[in-house]
């Protein structure tokens, strides 16, 4: 089942997934005791979607992410630390405390500040991904967005630029069945999101995004046309958001037998089985595993509530960019 | 230890008081982490709280028919450890 991957990119690919839901869980009690200002929107269940793509990417490939951008973060390469921080407002915060929950990202880490406009990150990876194409360098662009944002006009502009400049970009379709509290059936005709892409004349391919290996051995398909000069790609990646759209949203909206059905099918769960019947951990394991995380997280959160905020002198930092000097 | 816990900001509309429906979990009963003990009415929606430690429910500090404003205390929870 697993492939010829190696065991320890195997277990890896598990811890990163734990460590998402667990800090998606961690956080949303941090905002239920009020430790935490401001609403959050989260990605349990959709943990595979963001491990799978990124770990198929080079660390300095980039990705451009949501405002349910936490586990695409984490899964890019984001420490626990600086998303904390980052949550709590500390100038050692991923984004220097200006960001937020919305707006995570790390330059160096290749991941573009998270942009909490619905679309609005599409037209930017095709731009990235024509500069790495016109710089003539090996990098390619996976860029993040729900089935929500495949009806805006900047979805079907950037597309087609980048099918028509063949850029190295693999858009990535989280489609898990709701833009907020709106099924899919009610805003489109065609709900195989993945057809759009034939109609700019490049290809499309819809995977089991709850299935970590599937969505990982899509990505590197994907990754290797762009590299070879025939992208872009688009990867609609079929997922289930175990939780509101916001932390005020109780989901109402989705039916009791639906949710089931979803959450048997959850990735994390099926991962570790898929692991213990190959042999490469058992449930004693995938019990420490998640024990080890849940400590890791808890002693991230008593630094990150007593991490230094920024001061007033920090207001007009960050603002505009450094000149450069010739 | 007791831990105290809060009205969550739930409001979708800054500065209004959410609404307490039912208690789900009384007092003296023993509460997990992530279990809900509490519907309350938002303006928008019906919503259900979670404790935030497993323990034992010590006290309900609100009752059916009440607005509370976010940040007011709402329930303690006597947690065993």
């Amino acid at each position: 089942m697993t492939g010829g991957n190696q065991p320890e990119f195997l277990l890896g690919l598990l811890e990163r997934m734990i460590e998402i839901r667990e800090f998606e869980d961690g956080v949303k009690f941090l905002f239920l005791e009020g430790a935490m200002p401001g609403t959050i929107h989260q990605c349990q269940g959709q943990e595979a979607t963001a491990v799978g793509v990124c770990s198929a990417l080079a660390s300095d490939d980039f990705i451009t992410s949501t405002f349910r951008g936490h586990g695409h973060a984490l899964a890019k390469g984001l420490s626990v630390q600086e998303m904390l921080d980052e949550l709590f407002g500390a100038a050692s915060g991923c984004a220097g405390g200006k960001g937020g929950s919305m707006h995570m990202g790390n330059m160096d880490k290749g991941m573009v500040p998270a942009i909490a406009i619905v679309a609005g990150g599409i037209p930017l990876a095709a731009g990235m991904a024509l500069s790495f194409k016109l710089e003539n360098k090996p990098q390619i662009v996976a860029c993040f967005f729900g089935d929500g944002a495949v009806a805006e006009g900047a979805f079907h502009e950037a597309v087609n630029m980048a099918a028509l400049w063949n850029l190295p970009v693999i858009f990535v379709c989280e489609n898990n069945l709701y833009g907020a509290s709106t099924r899919i059936d009610q805003v489109m005709k065609n709900t195989r999101i993945a057809d759009r892409a034939a109609a700019y004349g490049f290809e499309g391919e819809t995977v089991d995004g709850n299935d970590v290996l599937a969505v990982h051995e899509a990505t590197r398909r994907a990754a290797a046309q762009c590299r070879a000069g025939k992208g872009p790609y688009l990867l609609e990646l079929l997922t289930y958001r175990r939780t509101g759209h916001s932390r005020r949203d109780p989901t109402h909206y989705q039916p009791k037998d639906e949710k089931q059905a979803w959450f048997a099918r959850d990735p994390i769960d099926r991962f570790a089985a898929q692991l213990q019947a190959d042999g490469l951990i058992d449930a004693e394991g995938v019990k420490r595993l998640r024990a080890e995380v849940t400590k890791r997280f808890e002693a991230a959160v008593e630094i990150a509530k007593h991490a230094t905020q920024p001061t007033l002198a920090d207001l007009e930092t960050d603002v505009f960019a450094e000149k450069e000097v010739a | 230890m007791q831990v105290k816990m809060k009205m969550p900001d739930l409001s979708t509309t800054e500065g209004t008081d959410i609404a307490i429906l039912k208690w789900v979990v009384g007092v003296g009963d023993p509460v997990e982490r992530g279990q809900v003990i509490l519907e309350v009415e938002t303006d928008k929606a019906v919503q259900e709280i979670e404790a935030i430690a497993t323990g034992t429910l010590s006290a309900q500090m609100v009752a059916p028919g009440d607005k509370v404003p976010v940040g007011e205390f709402i329930a303690a929870i006597e947690v065993s450890k």
